[in-house]
């Protein structure tokens, strides 16, 4: 039984060792790119019917999710690289969507 | 089938219904009317005072502040580039008339050669092109002071936008407006959610000012501006305002005298046909 257990909590140390590892540089750069590639897509996609947001990657922003996340893919940090990847995602496609809603805005008093 | 066809059809008649599109008579008339409703005491051409129509007290401060206005020296740093000749010995008043007074009071205005809407700030750029001069910053500085200048020689002459009956006219004019009603930014809010529900209330301090006679006393003198400048130089143009505005809400701001902002200005300052002109003005 003891044994039993004791192999029990072997393979769930190793299965959770594994979940935990680290990913390999080189798959983090492959995502990077991906995400790369879908972040830009969005962000042409929302300007083109001007809906872009400001922090996104206006030259005055603070934040600039989507060049600072290419600064940070240069460092080698991936991890943060696709953090900032999402919220530029994220913002890209929210200005999209809006500009879409609004589609027919016009007087309201 | 008749289940489908009434759900197409009531869906057509919202699609018209939401495309019917006001004329800019009926879009203006319903404009100023809600201010004046809004804001009964105030005589029209007081809502080109901004903040300082709906507040007793911030209007006394200001008053005092005109005394002395802090724009004048720039209205004569703006006569000074109006009366410099260009290196061809030409001038501003080769482009816009020997009269200065005459110049502020035709702008925004629909140019069909070109088929867009020309600003004061464009066609000040395009003589000193035409004339082999550099083109000012769009923003502030010398275009801000002779916007300035030509706007204090105007002052008291009513704005007169007018809107072509051409279709394409009525596009630009129409895009204009989209822009005043449209969400945007992170924040979601259009124009009119800050300039039309709101004027009177404040954000972050600030005392909102009604949409009608936002344009009246453009260039502006802003004392933040003017505290953010190593020359302490706080004039600048409408589209740098407009700038502004779209930052505050965290949409990406357009460049200053784009398409998008040129047709803000033509539906924007047509929204306040009637009143005087009474640039240029001072704000917070
Ligand atoms: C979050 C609210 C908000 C929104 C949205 C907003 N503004 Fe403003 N705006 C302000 C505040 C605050 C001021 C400074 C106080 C004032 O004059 O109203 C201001 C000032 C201005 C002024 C200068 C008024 C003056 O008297 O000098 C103009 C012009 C203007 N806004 C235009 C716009 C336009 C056009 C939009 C849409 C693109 C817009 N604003 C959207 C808050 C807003």
């Amino acid at each position: 039984m003891k044994k039993l257990i004791t192999a029990f909590g072997l393979a769930l140390l190793i299965t959770g060792c594994n979940a935990t590892t680290p990913e390999k540089p080189a798959s983090m750069k492959a995502q990077y790119e991906v995400a790369l590639k879908n972040a830009q897509a969005a962000v042409e996609k929302a300007a083109a019917v001007d809906g872009e947001w400001r922090d996104i990657r206006w030259k005055k922003s603070k934040k600039r999710y989507l060049p600072s996340a290419i600064k940070a893919a240069e460092a080698g940090d991936y991890k943060k690289a696709l953090k900032l990847l999402e919220i530029a995602t994220f913002q890209a496609e929210a200005g999209y969507k809006q500009a879409m809603e609004q589609k027919n805005a016009g007087p309201r008093f | 089938m008749k289940k489908i066809l009434t759900l197409l059809l009531s869906a057509g008649l919202v699609a018209t219904a939401t495309q019917a599109v006001s004329s800019p008579k009926e879009d203006l008339e319903k404009f100023r009317m809600y201010y004046e409703q809004r804001f009964p005491g105030i005589q029209l051409d007081d809502f080109g005072n901004g903040p300082y129509a709906l507040d007793a007290s911030k209007r006394l401060q200001w008053e005092s502040m005109e005394e002395f206005p802090p724009y004048e020296d720039y209205i004569d740093k703006g006569s000074e580039i109006w009366e410099t000749p260009f290196k061809n010995g030409k001038s501003f008043a080769s482009c816009f008339g020997k009269d200065p007074s005459k110049v502020r009071v035709k702008y925004p205005h629909w140019d069909k050669a070109s088929s867009q809407v020309v600003t004061l700030e464009g066609d000040i750029n395009k003589c000193l092109k035409d004339n082999g001069e550099k083109p000012f910053g769009w923003k502030k500085g010398k275009i801000a002071h002779l916007g300035a200048f030509l706007g204090y020689e105007a002052r008291g002459q009513k704005i007169n936008v007018v809107i072509p009956d051409d279709p394409k006219a009525l596009e630009a004019y129409e895009e204009g407006k989209h822009f005043y009603y449209a969400k945007r930014g992170q924040l979601n809010l259009a124009c009119a959610d800050c300039h039309i529900q709101y004027p009177g209330h404040r954000v972050r301090g600030q005392l909102l000012s009604t949409g009608l006679g936002q344009t009246t006393h453009f260039p502006v003198f802003r004392a933040k501006w003017s505290k953010a400048a190593a020359n302490s130089d706080g004039m600048g143009t409408l589209h740098r305002r407009y700038g502004g505005c779209n930052k505050q809400v965290r949409a990406r701001p357009f460049k200053a005298q784009s398409r998008q902002y040129r047709n803000l200005e033509f539906f924007h300052t047509y929204m306040s046909n009637g009143l005087a002109i009474n640039a240029p003005g001072y704000r917070e």
